[in-house]
Formats: C-alpha cells, sequence, structure tokens
C-alpha cells in the first residue's frame, strides 16, 4: 500500500514538494500511477471524472478558477474533492496559491494539498514516472542475484546445487552481490526488471557449514550492491547424462519474467567445473553480444560460406571430367 | 500432490532462527516443493534466510503450500513443529 506519506517522505526533495493543507489526510492510498489535470471536471462535466488519480492544478487550471466567482468555484472544487470521490491528494505546480476556498475544502475532506516548484507538465511526466515504478507488482524469486562484469546474473536452481557457493566464488574475484536467497522482482519503465533484496536479509548469505555472513563487511561495501536491472537467468542444475545440454549456442534460449523475455541459461554442475569461471565467461559472452558479436552465429556463418565455396567449386571441377 | 494449509505461529518469539532452523532441518530431505505466504511475501520453505525474511511475529497465520510426492507427510510433520511449538 502505498500512501501520500510515503510519497512525500521518499520525494519530497526530487518533486520539489510541500504540503499546504489536509495533513490529516496524509494516510490515503495512492493506486493509480498517472496524475490527472481536471479541466473538464473543473467545468462541471463530471462524467467519467476520475476519482483516484492525484488533481494536478497547472497555470489553465488555476486561471480557470480565478475567473469563476466565489460561490461557483467552492462548488465546482467541492464537487471534485468531496466522498464519494477519493482523490488521494491535490497538486499545484509552479508554486502557484492554491484559493482559500479549497485550503478550507482539502482541510474538511481531509486531502493533503501539495505545491511544488516544478512546472507543471515537468511534473506530471515524474510523478507518473515514480509512481508506476512504485506501484509496479513485485514478486519474490528463489536464487541468487549477483552483479559480474557489470551484467546482472539471476542464479537458479534447487536448494544445495551451490548457487550461493558460486555467488561467494565471483565476490571473492570482486564481483558483487545484489542479494542472496530471495530475490524481489520488479518491472521498471521502459520495460526492464529490477532486482533487489529484502531489507532484513539485505546483503546476507548462508553458506552450509559456517552459517549466516554479512558480505558487506565480511568483503567490504565493494563488494555489494542494493539493486540492478536483471539482464540473464542462469539456471544451475545436477548434471543429467540423459540430458543434452547446449553445445554450439546457437539457438537462444529465454525464459519470462513478469512478462519479460531474458535470456536463459541451464549450466550443468559436476565436481570438477569452475561455476565461477563459467558465470563470468556466460556475462562476458552477453556484453560481446551486445557489442553486436555472436561468437556461435559467428563461426556458424563462416562456416556455411566455406562450405558453400566448396559446392560452387566443384561443379567446375567435374565439368572437365563429363568432356573427357 | 497439493496441499494448502494454514498455521499460527505459537512461539513467544515468532519465527526467529531456532524454529527457522528447525524448519530447514525437517524440510532437507523433503521431495516436495514448500512454500510459505505471509501478508504479501511467498516464499521457498527449504531457504533459511527467506523464513527469516518474513519476521513472522507470535500468531501470526502463515499459509503453506506443499507439492509433490511427500506432500501429506511433510504436512503432518510441519504442522505438529509448529502446534509445539517448535519445542519451546
Amino acid at each position: 500500500m502505498y500512501s501520500v506519506q510515503d510519497l512525500l517522505q521518499k520525494h519530497a526533495e526530487t518533486l520539489a514538494l510541500k504540503i499546504d493543507a489536509g495533513k490529516n489526510g496524509l494516510k490515503r492510498r495512492i493506486t493509480v500511477p498517472e496524475p490527472y489535470r481536471p479541466g473538464l471536471s473543473l467545468a462541471g462535466y463530471m462524467k467519467q471524472h476520475a476519482s483516484k488519480r492525484i488533481l494536478l492544478f497547472g497555470r489553465v487550471e488555476a486561471a480557470y478558477l480565478a475567473d469563476l466567482d466565489a460561490a461557483t468555484r467552492k462548488q465546482r472544487l467541492e464537487a471534485l474533492i468531496a466522498p464519494p470521490s477519493q482523490i488521494p491528494a491535490v497538486v499545484f505546480a509552479r508554486r502557484m496559491r492554491p484559493p482559500k476556498e479549497l485550503h478550507l475544502l482539502c482541510e474538511k475532506y481531509q486531502v493533503p494539498l501539495l505545491r511544488s516548484s516544478m512546472s507543471t507538465t515537468t511534473l506530471l511526466s515524474r510523478l507518473n514516472m515514480l509512481l508506476s515504478e512504485q506501484l509496479s507488482r513485485t514478486i519474490n524469486c528463489h536464487g541468487t542475484f549477483v552483479e559480474v562484469f557489470g551484467v546482472g546474473i539471476l542464479i537458479q536452481g534447487d536448494s544445495s546445487v551451490g548457487k550461493s557457493e558460486s555467488a561467494l566464488g565471483l565476490i571473492e574475484r570482486g564481483h558483487r552481490l545484489v542479494t542472496d536467497d530471495i530475490v524481489k522482482v520488479r518491472k521498471k519503465e521502459p520495460g526492464y526488471l529490477e532486482g533487489f533484496g529484502a531489507e532484513l536479509t539485505r546483503h546476507l548469505m548462508e553458506i552450509r557449514g559456517i552459517g549466516i555472513i554479512n558480505v558487506g563487511h565480511l568483503f567490504g561495501a565493494v563488494c555489494v550492491r542494493d539493486n540492478k536491472s536483471i539482464d540473464i537467468v542462469v539456471k544451475l542444475e545436477e548434471w543429467d547424462d540423459q540430458n543434452f545440454y547446449d553445445r554450439i549456442g546457437l539457438e537462444e534460449k529465454y525464459c519470462e519474467i513478469l512478462g519479460i523475455k531474458l535470456p536463459y541459461h541451464v549450466l550443468p554442475v559436476k565436481p570438477g567445473r569452475d561455476l565461477v569461471l563459467l558465470l563470468e565467461t556466460i556475462a562476458m559472452n552477453h556484453r560481446l553480444k551486445g557489442m553486436g558479436y555472436h561468437s556461435a552465429k559467428e563461426f556458424n556463418a563462416k562456416l556455411l560460406e566455406i562450405i558453400a565455396s566448396k559446392q560452387k567449386r566443384r561443379p567446375r571441377e567435374a565439368h572437365p571430367q563429363s568432356k573427357g | 500432490m497439493k496441499l494448502i494449509r494454514k498455521v499460527r505461529v505459537k512461539n513467544g518469539l515468532g519465527l526467529h532462527t531456532r524454529p527457522a532452523t528447525a524448519i530447514v532441518k525437517l524440510l532437507q530431505h523433503c521431495k516436495s516443493s514448500v512454500s510459505f505466504s505471509y501478508k504479501r511475501d511467498t516464499i521457498n520453505a527449504k531457504s533459511i534466510l527467506s523464513i527469516l525474511m518474513l519476521a513472522a511475529k507470535k500468531n501470526s497465520l502463515i499459509t503453506m503450500t506443499i507439492e509433490g510426492e511427500d506432500a501429506g507427510e511433510i504436512m503432518d510433520k510441519l504442522v505438529t513443529a509448529f502446534d509445539n511449538s517448535f519445542g519451546e
């Protein structure tokens, strides 16, 4: 549940917001991310009035209000704010002074009245972006989330397959831990996923035989980070002789989390396979692909070219024979 | 087989490290997948840090979901452990 108070606590500075009236209504819930500029509603047209969105007043709305006579102004504003309307807050942009009727109404109906020094459109888009992120669905994934060469790798797999141990190995090599065991995943705009840890267990790891360790304290602040975009999902699984593992890497596999497709690798675990090195290689290969070089595809193209050139040559070689 | 059941945390200190260890120990050789839901979080009950993250206090209700071949047996064991306040 996200309230107006949460918005003010976290983003009062970035949005240059100050509260003017209606402090008792700070607990009001914000459920819709898009703010609403109440043009037609102010003019008295209340059909389809967006009663759950933050009301944002810009220069036009303020000028229109100033032109109305006091009685009409009060009546129109009351229609916007009074129940059954459930608007979370009223915001005035450009440091404009709200009319005194609105002050009184906000106190009466306990609706926070905020003012910002930002321009209306900038405030609208920032509010929209911030609230979309805050209100987006968060899911919990079981796994370990690390940053390797700047690539966010979500390591999944059954219990005791070696997720935490490989993460520890990566940290020792100078890579970073985001979170172990429980990864909270949130969809961010425009269309990528962000992984972060739970507040209580942030930067903690559980290693069989040692217990709970704090990576941030043990290895230092450079070895941890709070959140990161998820770029690849790697699934660790026990080596199965019956299973055929990817040998070429031409076929790209994907998995879907919260409706977003992510490259997916299955990495079989076997004594003697250096998981840390393998994970580093996956990260480097991902970076290389991002730069436009796909090792497997490049090799395949070269191979096809050579085969094709041989096939071209063959008819010519065969020709003199047929003549002779 | 999929079983879903709600249990109440009965021990005074809630789900702290000792009960969490007991749960993980109980699930060590279990073949089913076990998850706990508390408030808005759903977690894998085989991971001790995940159980601790819930920070469930006394009297909180936890929904257990067990799916797999030994679900019935595991559910009985877990319910008994919760009812006995993990021996506290």
